[in-house]
């Protein structure tokens, strides 16, 4: 177990900014896209993001909106930028290789909102991990 | 993402470069920065808690008090929001008195974070000649409005008090010295070797980047971005504003951005002052329920208000995003990666002019 | 007093170093003071040096109304200054909390509570004139007889 010399535990303050109006809305949005509980999607972010990062959360998945994606429908909708470069909670290559899956599904004859539905529980998997 | 690392190089929260308490966590491969991290919540006063549930006239102080450096803005930005809500109109000789207060306001800014800067690569001589130069806008900003710092001038329908013409006449006059002086100091920045040295190349943040994190203000326009939030006000669009834009994307881009931006707003001015309109200053109205999202310029970048108030003007919901959270997040997280030495890292985090007051509200 | 004594407490009257702490502020009080640097209020003229340094300052100034991030942090700030030393507050937040002081905050001003504080500036914020001022009767209040009051 390790304690903490100097710095304090920032779990509070980080809380704090996550549940601010708009941070709160954005957090609650990708949980539901993800199907996943908000706490438990609260408490990876706390975890996993630095302070200047979860504030500037609302600010990033605009830019994430507004960017013109030109990577094909099942991209956009699993969120493969957004969810890497954008929201950063993903590393690049577990990303890739979901894609990738998504992909095969899509190909053998998979209806594309089941393949990206499969993504998705994928996500979750990752980031339960 | 969070890694761990074996060497970890802390500066702050109190450190010499730094105006405001911020803790900076660099993660570093012998000197070279490989990422950075920043912990907040040294300046966390809940500002936008005290807000829900008070009437517009008391919000429109404490929105001031959200950044002491940019206070203009944010007033001009609640209480633009306040009369969209409400549809107040502004009298236009209101409208041009604004815009000469936004942008006094934010020659004194820049000048101050040029002066940062130079503080921070130890050219102390051109840095104390900045600030100089700073007192003398405070001074006009102060015979305009009547405060120094915090100075609640704007209010629903008007401003609060009128220019008469002879300061109108020392205002030009002061406007000749500045500009003269500033371009004498623009050049010494432009030209000095050393300068040069410290600035040229270091701190890039790519326009890819700058996009990414959603950056603004000098920052995205010394990446190459041409975003301005006053190309969409409508008293900027009748004084035929330009946006400036670099693609040089480094420390030195970022602050000849600033010093450039200072020539603009003093050109500016003068050309309010030329076609001030005569007339009342204030309108007059009654605030009202709504709800909107309004966006401003402020010296640092787009200044967003979320703003839900209810039909007596009190304040339900109210949401700020300022300029300074995307800089000091582009600067963290894109401009300080490959640094060479922590000295560089220091002059990189002050050239994105952060201002951790606004960050955290 | 010996003559030795007097030369000290000449010598340490006219070189105050200042180290400057913001727990919690807009900002204004912040610039306020970097002002004071500037060649029209010239703070260096007194033999008052600023330098964000607390282990080789005199005079610390506290600017904000003291946030929770800030507990032992700032005590730890002080205990790091040698004595003879003195904290002056600038500004309202530190002496009332200002506008921030109100429900559903997370400040916890006075700063007094938390550091002893030897002068107070009102104002949201002071002048710069008003904050050398403060400086310099500091000075004389606690620097200019040391020697004499602590033998």
């Amino acid at each position: 177990m390790s304690g903490y010399l100097y710095e304090k535990d920032l779990v509070p303050q980080k809380y704090r900014i996550l549940v601010s109006v708009r941070h709160d809305k954005l957090v609650r949005e990708i949980a539901s896209e993800l199907e996943m509980p908000v706490q438990e999607l609260r408490r990876y972010l706390i975890e996993h993001l630095d302070m200047i990062l979860l504030e500037n959360l609302p600010a990033r998945a605009e830019a994430a909106g507004t960017k013109l994606s030109d990577n094909g429908e099942v991209a956009t909708a699993l969120g493969k930028e957004k969810y890497t470069l954008f929201i950063p909670i993903l590393p690049v290559a577990a990303m890739d290789s979901i894609f990738r899956d998504v992909n095969e599904r899509v190909r053998t004859g998979i209806p594309v909102a089941e393949a990206v539905a499969y993504g998705r529980a994928q996500i979750r998997e990752a980031l339960r991990r | 993402m969070k890694r761990t690392v074996d060497v970890n190089i802390p500066l702050g929260p109190i450190h010499p470069c730094f105006k405001e308490p911020a803790r900076l966590k660099c993660e570093a491969k012998g000197e070279r920065i490989v990422g950075a991290e920043v912990e907040l919540g040294y300046m966390k006063k809940g500002i936008e808690r005290i807000m829900k549930g008070r009437p517009w006239q008391e919000v429109m102080f404490l929105a001031e008090r959200v950044c002491g450096i940019c206070s203009v803005i944010h007033n001009m930005v609640f209480i633009e929001a306040m009369e969209q809500i409400s549809s107040i109109p502004v009298p236009p000789r209101a409208a041009y008195l604004r815009v000469i207060a936004n942008e006094l306001d934010r020659m004194q800014s820049h000048l101050l974070a040029n002066f940062s800067y130079c503080y921070t690569i130890e050219h102390e001589t051109l840095g104390m000649y900045l600030l100089d130069l700073r007192e003398q806008v405070m001074d006009e900003l102060e015979r305009l409005t009547g405060a120094r710092v915090t100075c609640a001038y704007m209010i629903p329908g008007g401003v609060r008090c009128d220019m008469p013409r002879h300061n109108a006449e020392i205002l030009s006059g002061s406007l000749d010295r500045i500009e003269r002086d500033l371009r004498r100091y623009s050049g010494m920045f432009a030209d000095g070797p050393m300068i040069a040295l410290r600035s040229r190349g270091v701190g890039i943040l790519t326009k890819e980047a700058a996009q990414r994190a959603h950056a603004v203000g000098p920052t995205a326009r010394a990446s190459g971005i041409t975003t301005d939030g006053r190309l969409i006000h409508p008293t900027y669009r009748q004084l035929g504003f330009v946006p400036l834009s670099r693609t040089d994307c480094d420390n030195y881009a970022r602050v000849m951005v600033r010093f450039d931006e200072i020539i603009q707003s003093i050109s500016l001015i003068r050309k309010c002052l030329q076609d001030l309109p005569k007339g009342v200053i204030r309108g007059g109205g009654v605030c009202k329920g709504g709800e909107t999202r309004y966006s401003g310029e402020a010296p640092r970048g787009e200044l967003t208000y979320f703003i839900k108030s209810d039909e007596y003007g009190r304040i339900v919901d109210i949401q700020i995003q300022t300029p300074s959270i995307m800089n000091i997040e582009a600067c963290c997280h894109e401009m300080i990666i490959g640094a060479d030495s922590i000295a560089d890292v220091t002059a990189t985090f002050v050239s994105a002019d952060p201002c951790i007051a606004c960050t955290e509200r | 007093m010996t003559i030795l004594q007097q030369i000290k407490n000449k010598v340490r009257a006219r070189s105050i170093h200042v180290a400057y702490v913001d727990v919690g502020s807009c900002n204004g009080c912040d610039i306020e003071v970097l002002a004071c640097l500037a060649p029209r209020y010239d703070i260096e003229q007194y033999g008052i040096f600023v330098h964000n340094n607390p282990r080789e300052a005199d005079v610390l100034l506290v600017i904000g109304a003291y946030t929770p991030g800030w507990e032992e942090k700032l005590a730890m700030v002080w205990e790091k200054i040698p004595p003879p030393k003195a904290a002056v507050a600038i500004g309202n937040c530190p002496i009332s909390g200002c506008l921030f002081n109100r429900r559903e905050s997370f400040v916890d001003p006075p700063v007094k509570k938390h550091i002893p504080i030897a002068a107070e500036v009102p104002g949201c914020p002071p002048r710069p004139t008003e904050i050398l001022q403060a400086i310099l009767l500091v000075r004389d209040a606690v620097f200019a007889n040391w020697e004499g009051e602590h033998p």
